[in-house]
């Protein structure tokens, strides 16, 4: 019972990142698209603007690897 | 990056362009925008003007003559091979102008047909299984109509009129040809044809219309005729192509006259850039310190004495170009350092820390003999086929690298297509297995992560050093010594250093955020603890090259536990599918993460963009690269 939970806690906090992160990006993504359409120059830029969200699904990540490691003995 | 001046004798101008353009070394600034001397700009004078127009005209002659055929692409910055003689060049593209005209009306022709038709085609088959056998009769007439089924009361109304015009001597027969279409064949005699267009003419209904060529015809033998002329097109379209292509090649020296036009034409437009005096022309632009001799040498050689160079003294400012020069193994990392910013002049180019870092981490995350193997082949047979530079090129060069670290971690891991090489030939990890020693891989990626983080502050402090800025030294210094403080409180959790070291580490992180948040001004008591805490989070986003291997290393676990479960056959197949696909992702996934890590972490310490690239009058070439603006 107890493993279950702790999985499902580890699960949520990645799989809630991720879906964060999707959320973002989904929004910056197609307006970054759209800035490089009017100017090649500024892919460099909305490379670093798309990646900044993932920092969300690593950090639920850090979360569920915490979680399984310090409870899950 | 030396500011140089040009000054020469007016009736030196041309000379001197065309050297400048021959050694493309000199980038031109406006003479307008050279803030130390004030000079009205260099008119054109007319006869100049008139060969500009003339050469504009002659260009778009000759691209578009060029461009007929495949394999020549546009004029770069080459130099032209033969003196340009514009009356000469003019007469021959006259004289062979008739020709190409024909030839190339012929193809457009061709192509026009072999467009349109297959719909003429189309409509006469959905119409032809109405045509009664007695529509062939000499003394009558047939036309074919097309009627949206929106209107289908059209045929009625048109019964009706052609009742009253003919009297019953005619025939109309309709079928449903589609949802959309109603198809009809209207027979009547010919005596009468006129009446029955007029009529037709009055109703919503399209008529169709077949080419000239096959009007005449009986619609059977339209239709075997343009069948017939479609499967001939293909080879009179080849025919055509190959005419005109030889009639172009007939030409060598176009080619030639096109660089050569180009070359002329950009010196001409160059010209604007340039400052007067009653008797000189005045040149200004930025040249790689290290070429400025060799641009003296070359002038004297062509020009004599009649022209002079001048190095303006004093340090360039940030408004010097930025030529990136790094040793060959780096030159790769340039696109990509490119592809974010081009760095401000006199600060540190990062291409030489990527081809240590971007391939080290690709192979962190891949991690695998056989992905590593086969990454490094394909990357290296596709860098052999497309020795062209450009960025396709760049990433082949970065991909063999990567596979050749993701061959050695692949060791350290003990992975061969996943744990494939454990249960074939007991192959067994160097160091850590990925699957079971999931904290180690994690604190290693953490690891990685600071030192990597910790460089980048070390390298920001270093320039702040450099440019003697106290605000930037303070953040950078300050944050850095912060962050050693805490990584000295995590050791000390972990057992790695003694725990007397706790007070000096909490005192350096004290010490650390106080010089952060004196150095950064009024604001920063509020913005200095989240810019060290958004650098925590700097550190732990490298947390990726871990779960990004993991994700890796289950992927091929899956692949072979799969294939294990199926028959032999069937379960190379999925074995090897999923394999194929953990391999895709292999590509792209870390080679996507490697570039991020560096973008957004490791650059945001001590990068600073908003550089102009330096263009040398000369061509259209790529920016060129000089280590004379980096650390």
């Amino acid at each position: 019972m107890e493993t279950g939970l702790i999985a499902i806690g580890a699960a949520l906090a990645v799989g809630l990142g991720a879906l964060a992160t999707g959320i973002a990006q989904s929004r910056i993504g197609p307006a970054g698209i759209g800035a490089i359409a009017e100017d090649e120059e500024l892919t460099g830029k909305v490379i670093l603007l798309v990646a900044i969200p993932e920092t969300l699904v690593i950090l639920g990540f850090a979360v569920a690897a915490m979680l399984i490691i310090l409870l899950g003995d | 990056m030396a500011r140089v001046r040009i000054v020469g004798h007016r009736r030196r101008l041309d000379a001197t362009l065309a050297t400048l353009y021959r050694l493309r070394c000199v980038q031109l600034v406006d003479i307008g925008r050279d803030s130390e001397i004030r000079l009205p700009p260099l008119s054109i004078d007319d006869a100049r003007l008139s060969e500009l127009e003339e050469l504009k005209y002659l260009k778009a002659r000759l691209n578009g003559l060029l461009r007929l055929i495949p394999d020549v692409g546009a004029a770069g910055g080459v130099e032209p091979a033969t003196a340009l003689d514009i009356a000469e060049l003019t007469a021959v593209l006259d004289a062979a102008a008739p020709e190409v005209e024909a030839l190339v009306g012929r193809l457009d022709e061709l192509r026009l047909e072999q467009q349109t038709l297959p719909r003429h085609l189309d409509a006469l088959r959905r119409l032809i299984p109405l045509l009664p056998d007695m529509a062939e009769l000499e003394s009558y007439e047939m036309s074919a109509l097309l009627i949206d089924t929106r209107h289908g009361e059209v045929l009625g109304e048109l019964n009706d009129r052609l009742t009253t015009v003919l009297g019953g001597n005619f025939e109309i027969i309709s079928d449903r040809l589609d949802s959309q279409t109603i198809g009809a064949v209207l027979i009547y005699p010919r005596h009468a044809a006129d009446r029955v267009q007029d009529q037709l003419g009055r109703e919503q209904v399209s008529r169709v219309r077949l080419p000239e060529r096959y009007e005449s015809m009986p619609f059977r033998a339209a239709l075997t005729a343009m069948e017939q002329r479609v499967a001939d097109l293909d080879v009179e379209i080849d025919k055509a192509e190959s005419a005109v292509e030889d009639c172009v090649r007939a030409h060598p020296d176009w080619p030639v006259a096109q660089r050569a036009v180009t070359a002329r034409l950009d010196q001409l437009t160059a010209i604007r850039n340039l400052g007067a005096t009653p008797h000189t022309f005045v040149l200004s632009g930025w040249m790689p310190a290290d070429r400025v001799e060799e641009l003296m040498v070359e002038l004297e050689a062509a020009i004599g004495d009649e022209v002079v160079v001048g190095i303006v003294e004093g340090e360039a400012g940030e408004d010097a170009p930025v030529l990136l020069k790094n040793p060959r193994p780096a030159q790769p990392y340039e696109s990509f350092v490119r592809l974010f910013e081009v760095p401000r002049y006199r600060t540190i180019d990062p291409s030489l820390l990527m081809l240590v870092f971007v391939p080290l981490f690709f192979g962190m995350m891949l991690g695998d003999v056989a992905y590593g193997a086969i990454i490094f082949g394909g990357a290296l047979y596709l860098r052999n086929r497309f020795t062209a530079p450009g960025f396709l090129h760049d990433l082949m060069r970065l991909l063999v690298l990567s596979g050749a670290w993701s061959i050695l971690w692949g060791f350290v891991y003990g992975e061969f297509f996943g744990d494939l090489g454990q249960r074939w030939f007991g192959m067994e990890p160097l160091w850590i297995n990925r699957e079971e020693a999931i904290v180690p891989l994690l604190v290693l990626s953490v690891i990685v992560g600071a030192a990597h983080i910790t460089l980048g502050l070390v390298l920001g402090t270093v320039q702040a050093v450099r440019e003697k800025s106290r605000t930037r030294l303070g953040e950078h210094a300050g944050l850095l010594i912060a962050l050693v403080g805490l990584f000295v409180i995590v050791a000390i959790a972990a057992d790695q250093v003694p725990g007397a070291l706790t007070t000096p580490a909490v005192a350096a992180i004290v010490v650390g955020l106080v010089v952060l948040v004196v150095a950064g001004g009024p604001k920063s008591p509020l913005t200095g603890p989240l810019v060290f805490v958004g650098t925590i989070g700097n550190v732990l986003s490298y947390l990726r090259i871990g779960a990004i291997g993991l994700a890796s290393v289950y992927l091929a676990r899956v692949a072979n536990e799969l294939g294990a479960a199926a028959p032999l056959l069937l379960g190379i197949l999925i074995a090897a599918l999923f394999h194929a696909l953990n391999l895709v992702l292999g590509v792209f996934s870390p080679t996507i993460q490697a570039l991020r890590l560096h973008y957004v972490e490791f650059f945001g310490k001590f990068f600073e963009g908003g550089g102009q690239s330096f263009h040398p009058f000369g061509g259209d070439g790529d920016s060129v690269t000089d280590t004379s603006s980096t650390a």
